[in-house]
Order: structure tokens, then sequence, then C-alpha cells
């Protein structure tokens, strides 16, 4: 195999890699164009805990729409901790301001005894709906988010995976 | 003579089993010499898998370039430079988006982004427009003493015929394209084993388009018998049908009398 690869010209290696430059920049452009429409930085999200059990279970796939400003209780949104990088996927309970002044959210997970002002940071109460919140789900794939969460517990997967992608499309010619 | 039935013989036999009969039978009347050049053939090219009609093609296109650079035909790559430069273009732009994307966060890059994007895929579309209309199956673009040629290879799904054609100008008339449109199958210069066998696929390359048989002539070779006569053609020559034929007759003509001779015993 690899010698079919030596015995390529310049141009037809570089044709080869750039097969495969280009399945890894369409799919990150896709993602990126997603981000842009839904005007979120992570349109697609992964549950990965039970607090939100029975509606979502763990390894379910959720799509976010942030351009919804005026969230209502009952919504589920999507917010970072201020400080930390874990999105969180909750279900507002409460709500403050709105219209002219800032719109200020309390969450708590279905499954959960209390609400998450123990979750937010030192010193935060509630959530800011433009500065934390990433999205609120408007659609949901169950179980295929599983993947994901055995790439971030196993992260060697991750290299393993794209280098066997990798591989396949620059020797293979069809 | 025994030696000459033996490999008439073979070749037909063989052709009537299998769609790939052995190249190398038809090579020559001496079974000595056709041993050598066989062994000369399995050492000098990789194997190929024989059903696999992609590997054929990418074989037979690969050969194609080599082939006309050692006759010294000047090689363009402008239609390969520009996909090129097309794609990776693609890329950087992805690859800048990237990282501004990553160090930068999203909120800051958001309009930027949405501008990358739509550029990103304006040119994946110019692209792959380019390879789909304009390229079209190029495998050879150049000139050779003052003729342009511009050769495209294609397959048909499941069909073991190469299909080229070749685009060329006379020296006289430089604007005036002419057009030549060839198949063969693949059996022409492919062993039954996959082995890629280089002197019939130049002299049908040769043979059928005039600029390169300008530039070899050595290779070219007409079927009827006139021409070069310094090479001969490499696949099986209609005419011998006949006496093979004979042979046959023969052979099973023997075998029905013997068993003839059986049954009336028996009765």
């Amino acid at each position: 195999m690899l010698s079919a690869l030596s015995s390529l010209q310049p141009r037809q290696l570089a044709a080869q890699v750039l097969n495969f430059a280009l399945v890894l920049s369409t799919a990150f452009m896709l993602w990126k164009g997603l981000s842009v429409v839904t005007d979120s930085p992570s349109p697609i999200v992964v549950v990965l805990s039970g607090s939100m059990e029975p509606a979502f279970q763990r390894g379910d796939l959720l799509f976010l729409w942030n351009r919804g400003l005026d969230t209502q209780i009952g919504e589920i949104v999507v917010y970072n901790v201020r400080g930390k990088d874990i999105p969180i996927v909750h279900r507002v309970v409460r709500r403050f301001g709105g219209g002219d002044t800032q719109l200020r959210l309390l969450t708590k997970g279905d499954n959960n005894a209390a609400d998450d002002t123990e979750l937010y940071a030192r010193g935060q109460s509630y959530l800011n709906r433009s500065k934390d919140v990433i999205g609120s789900v408007v659609g949901y794939i169950p179980f295929v988010g599983y993947v994901t969460i055995l790439l971030s517990e196993y992260p060697w997967l991750k290299t393993v995976m794209l280098g066997l992608m990798g591989l396949t499309v620059v020797l293979q010619r069809e | 003579m025994l030696g000459r039935r033996h490999c008439q013989l073979f070749s037909v036999n063989t052709f009537d089993n299998n769609i790939i009969a052995p190249l190398g039978v038809s090579w020559s009347l001496d079974p000595v010499s056709e041993l050598e050049q066989r062994r000369a053939v399995m050492t000098s090219s990789p194997k190929v898998a024989v059903y696999s009609l992609s590997d054929l093609k990418n074989t037979t296109d690969d050969a194609l370039p080599n082939y006309l650079t050692s006759l010294k035909v000047a090689q363009n790559h402008n239609h390969t430079d520009v996909r090129l430069l097309l794609g990776y273009l693609a890329v950087v732009v992805s690859g800048v988006t990237f990282y501004f994307d990553y160090t930068l966060g999203f909120d800051k890059t958001k309009y930027w982004t949405a501008w990358a994007v739509a550029a990103y895929f304006v040119l994946n579309g110019l692209f792959t427009w380019w390879i789909w209309r304009v390229e079209k199956g190029i495998v050879f673009q150049g000139s050779v003493k003052g003729q342009k040629l511009l050769l495209y290879s294609r397959t048909e799904k499941h069909i073991p015929i190469y299909h080229l054609t070749a685009r060329y100008t006379s020296p006289s008339a430089p604007s005036l394209w002419q057009e030549v449109q060839l198949q063969a199958p693949f059996t022409r210069w492919f062993t039954a084993d996959g082995f890629f066998v280089a002197k019939p696929f130049q002299q049908w390359l040769a043979s059928e388009i005039p600029p390169i048989g300008q530039a070899d002539p050595g290779n070219v070779v007409e079927e009827i018998g006139r021409g070069d006569g310094s090479a001969r053609a490499m696949n099986v020559q209609p005419g011998r049908v006949e006496e093979v034929l004979d042979a046959l007759k023969d052979a099973s003509g023997r075998m029905a009398g013997s068993q003839g001779a059986r049954s009336r015993r028996k009765a």
C-alpha cells in the first residue's frame, strides 16, 4: 500500500493529501456554518449526566437555537458555568427582567432535588441570558451522542479514528 | 511445428473460458523466448487486482503520461494546477477560520466566520465544477512537435473497457481541433495475472493517435500487415482461427471414432 503511495509523483501526492484535507475542512466549515446560523458557539451538544431524566438520558444528542432571546419558564436551556467549560442542560424555573432590563434566569434539573444555585460560580445567583446561555433545546436524537461520550472518556480513540480515516482517504483512489 | 500448434490451441481455449486471456501466449511462436519475455514483464511492473475496474483504470492512467513523457512530449499541468489551487485555497480559508475561532472564541469572530463559511463553499463549488465539467477525465495535456494533444479517459461501471478521447491539432492548422474516440478492453495490455504490459499499450496509442504515432513511429502497427513491419501487433490474430478449428476437428474426430468402436462392441 505504502509503496503505491511512494510511486506517485508530487502533484498526485498533493492531490491525495488535498482529498483528506477537504474532508476535514468541509466537516469543520459545516459545523461553523451551523454555528453561525443558530448563533450558538456549540449548536449540537451531548447530554452527559442524568439530571434531566426522564426527559433526556445520558448520550442523547441535543440541537440548540440561540436566536430566541425571550426565554420562557419551562424552556430547556444549555449554559456554561462562568469560569468552567462544562455545558449544563437544565430547565428554566424562574425569570427576572426582560424587555428593557437584562433577562436573568434560574434553572433546575428535572431529576435534581434543588435548583442550580449551588452549581453557579461563587457569588453568582442567576444566569445572564445573553452571556451565559448558549442556546435553548429545539430537538433531540436519543443515543447517538454516546460516541462522543466514549471519545471524551478515552481520548486516544480520537487519534485512532482520525488516523484511520486519514489513511483510508489518502491511500484510496476510487 | 508442434510448438506452434500448442501455442495457438492454448490461446483459443482460454479465450472461451474466461474474458481475460493470457497475453503472453501470442507474443512469439517460439515457446522458449516467450517464457523469457513473461519473466521480464513480471519483474518490471506491480501486480494489479484484475477484477477491480478502478485499479485497472488508475494503472493505465498512470502509465499514459509516463509513456508520453518518455517520448519527450512536453506535458502541460494547467488543469491539475488549477484544481490544486482551488482546493488548497479552500483548505487555507478553513484553516485560518479554525485558528482565529480557537484563539479568540466564537463571539468575537462570529461576523468574519460567517463570511469565511460563505467563501469556503463558493470555493468548494468552483473546485467541484472544475473537476466535473472542465477536467472531465483528462489524463494528459501537452504538445509534441507543435501539435497540441489532450487525452481524456473514462470507464463505464463494471465494464472493463477503456475509453480514450484524444483531441489534437496539426502544426499546419493550430486552431483546428480533431477528435478521435477509442476504446479497447483492458485485456489488451493486462495479463490474466494482473501485470501491466507496456508494449501493447504503447502500440495501441501510437497506432490510433496520429501525433503519438509521429513521435514514436516504431510502435505504429497496422492490423492488415502493412506499415513498419518491425513490430508485431500484440493480440490474438483473427486470421489464424481456421487452422486452429481444423486442429480441433481432427482431435474430436479421433475421439468420436474410438467411442463409436466401443459402442459397436457392446451392441
